[in-house]
Parts: structure tokens; sequence; C-alpha cells
């Protein structure tokens, strides 16, 4: 009855038919069209995990999970009622809901509007919309991110903070050359120096 | 920002709300970026109340990262906090900064010199990719500027010193403050 990725219309439509109060339920804890996420597999808000959590596919999480993540070749989306503590390592990570750990993706981090994400994000593509809340770093020196992921893959399993690993990838002893041009900023509507 | 050597690791520190435009914008050049949004996060507050002494050092502390020895920040965007802390606020938030920097990093900050009035909340400034700054906070009701002088901003700086101050001609003052290599 609840089969993923059947493409029979028919098939699909006889069942919506004859769908019970109790079929109805289970909507909930998987909707049938997600957002972001697809046909991801689902972690529905009542379900609480403590441990790690591995596997192959795409995945939503709408509950509470604490520990690890690691969906090395997935995406993984924490849903707007997802609360997530942990480490997570995926392909792709995107947050609606609330994350404390560090977030290891090997494509993108996308950071959505109302999201609470403490800890750092390793990736080298990271958007963070207006209205999220975010409090921590983000890795964007492609030595470093090579660096970080490469040690967490080979570890098998998303070790937090990347914190001291990152720092150890670029020179010690850089100093803005000509920063100061750098920040030469201007402030809309576009100010000149008097 | 295209002054940024794109050749060496940079270290940023944002003391405002992360945005992509300034994400995408740091991410030309090899950088690690830490964002400490003082607005959202109570922050101005909290140095503003502290007590002076142990209390303001402790307030400061406790808002930034920690202390990353072997990567320390060249690079911080204030934006236009300084003109909603007190002096002893600025002094201890500066010294806390310091305290993360390496010898010769920038803090970037702009002033309300200008005008009298400024907005009760501070901005959200966003960068173009022209180099230009937007702000896009909200607006609110506008309360008196402290309109701090160099001099004032200067002796509030901690173990930064003044490196070029230019007036904008929408009446902010642009101040680059860099870690004196002896401090």
């Amino acid at each position: 009855m609840f089969e993923r990725g059947k493409k029979d219309g028919d098939t699909i439509e006889s069942q919506e038919a004859n769908r019970t109060k109790s079929d109805v339920s289970f909507e909930s804890v998987r909707p049938k069209a997600t957002p972001r996420g697809g046909d991801a597999a689902v972690i529905g808000r009542s379900i609480q995990i403590n441990g790690d959590l591995r596997g192959d596919e795409d995945l939503r999480i709408e509950g509470d999970v604490s520990g690890t993540v690691e969906l090395r070749n997935s995406a993984l989306t924490i849903g707007k009622e997802g609360k997530v503590k942990a480490g997570v390592y995926a392909k792709s990570i995107a947050v609606d809901g609330e994350t404390k750990g560090d977030l290891y993706a090997t494509e993108r981090v996308s950071v959505h509007v109302n999201a609470r994400v403490q800890g750092n994000i390793i990736a080298p593509r990271v958007s963070i919309e207006e209205g999220a809340h975010f409090k921590g770093s983000i890795e964007m020196d492609s030595a470093a991110i090579e660096k970080a992921l490469g040690k967490t893959t080979a570890s098998g399993a998303a070790k937090p903070v990347a914190r001291t690993t990152a720092s150890t990838a670029g020179s010690n002893k850089a100093v803005p050359k000509d920063a100061a041009r750098s920040t030469g900023a201007s402030v809309n509507p576009p100010a000149k120096t008097a | 920002m295209g002054g940024l050597d794109e050749t060496e690791r940079h270290v940023v520190l944002d003391l405002g709300a992360a945005s992509t435009a300034m994400l995408a914008l740091l991410g030309r050049a090899r950088c690690r970026v830490e964002i400490t949004d003082l607005v959202h996060s109570g922050g101005i507050d909290q140095l503003n109340k502290a007590e002076p002494g142990p209390e303001l050092v402790e307030a400061a502390e406790s808002l930034l990262p920690g202390r990353l020895p072997d990567d320390a920040v060249d690079l911080v965007f204030c934006w236009d906090l300084p003109n909603y802390l007190t002096l002893k606020a600025l002094s201890a938030l500066m010294n806390a900064i310091g305290q993360r920097a390496r010898p010769g990093a920038l803090v970037h900050a702009l002033i309300f010199y200008a005008e009298p009035d400024m907005q009760e909340h501070p901005g959200r400034f966003v960068p173009t990719a022209d180099g230009e700054l937007i702000d896009c906070g909200a607006k609110s009701a506008m309360t008196a500027a402290p309109r701090y002088s160099p001099e004032a901003l200067g002796n509030s700086a901690g173990p930064f010193v003044i490196d070029r101050a230019r007036l904008l001609s929408n009446g902010m003052q642009e101040f680059l403050f860099r870690l004196d290599e002896w401090a």
C-alpha cells in the first residue's frame, strides 16, 4: 500500500479511493509530496533516534536525531519539524529545521529561511537564506574542505568539528595583502569618497 | 573585496547575519568565515548591559567564537554595530577580537557621522557583485546617533589602530582598524 516509486497511475488512484482513515494517518508521517527531498525516506515527527544513522538513499528528517548521520551518496533534508544534534555527512544537506553539530557535504549545504543552525559547515557550496539563524563557521577553502571531507570519508563516519582539521590546511601566515582596499565597499546608494 | 588574495587562506569574522551574497563574495577567495550574529543573538544588549570589568570582558569573550591560534582571524566585518555599542562595550569587543586576530588584521566598520539620527536597529548589509553594500534591514524608528569621533573610536579600539577613514556620500564614515603588529 505504501510502496515507493510505484508509477502505475490507475493502481494508485484505486488505492486512493479505497483508503481508510488509518491510511490517511500515514500521510502525516510520510508526506505524499515533499517540496525538498523528493522521494526520500522519512523519519517522522514522533520518531527519536539516538545513535549512528547510515544509509544510501535520500532521507528527510522531521523527528529528533542525536548522534551521527552519514548518507555518503545521498541527499539529506532536515524538515521544519526536524531537530538534529549530530555530525552530519551527506552529498547535499538542506536545512529547514534545527541542527546542532557540524555539517559536511561533498556538494552543497542550503540553510533555508527560519532554519536554526549552530555548528560548522564544510562544503564547496553554501547558501543561507535571509531569515535563517546561523552561528558557526563556514569553510570555503577548497584545500581545507578536501582535507576535512577526505578525513571524514576515510574514517567511515562523520566526526564532528572540523575546526582544527581545517586550520592546518592553509598558510598560518596569511595576512590579507592590501585588504584595506578590498573592503572599500560603499553603502547604497552608491557612495563616493567625499 | 577584490583585493583578497585568492592564493592565500583568509579567516573572516562576520559580526552580522549570514547572507548568501556575502558568502558568494568571500567564496571567490580561500576563506573560512566565522559568523557571530551579534544583532539577533542579543549580543549588543549583553555587551551594553555588562558591568565594566570582568563581567564585560567575559561577555565579549562568550559572544565570539573560540580562539584559534593556528587559524587566527585576519578580516572582521562589524558593519554599523559600533554605533549601537557604548564605547566601553566597543573597547571590550575590540580587545576580544584582538585576541583572535593575527598581526595586521583589519576590522571594517561604518559609523554614522554626518546625520544626527540613525535607525533604532542595526542594518543588514548585503554586498552586491560590484562591491557596493545595500542595507536590507527592516526600517525602524529613528534614534540619536552617537556620532563617535575618530579620536573616541581610536581610544576604544583596544589593540587596533585606525588605518583608514573616509566619509561616504551617504553621510557614514567608513573605518578600517588594523591590529598593531606589536600588539
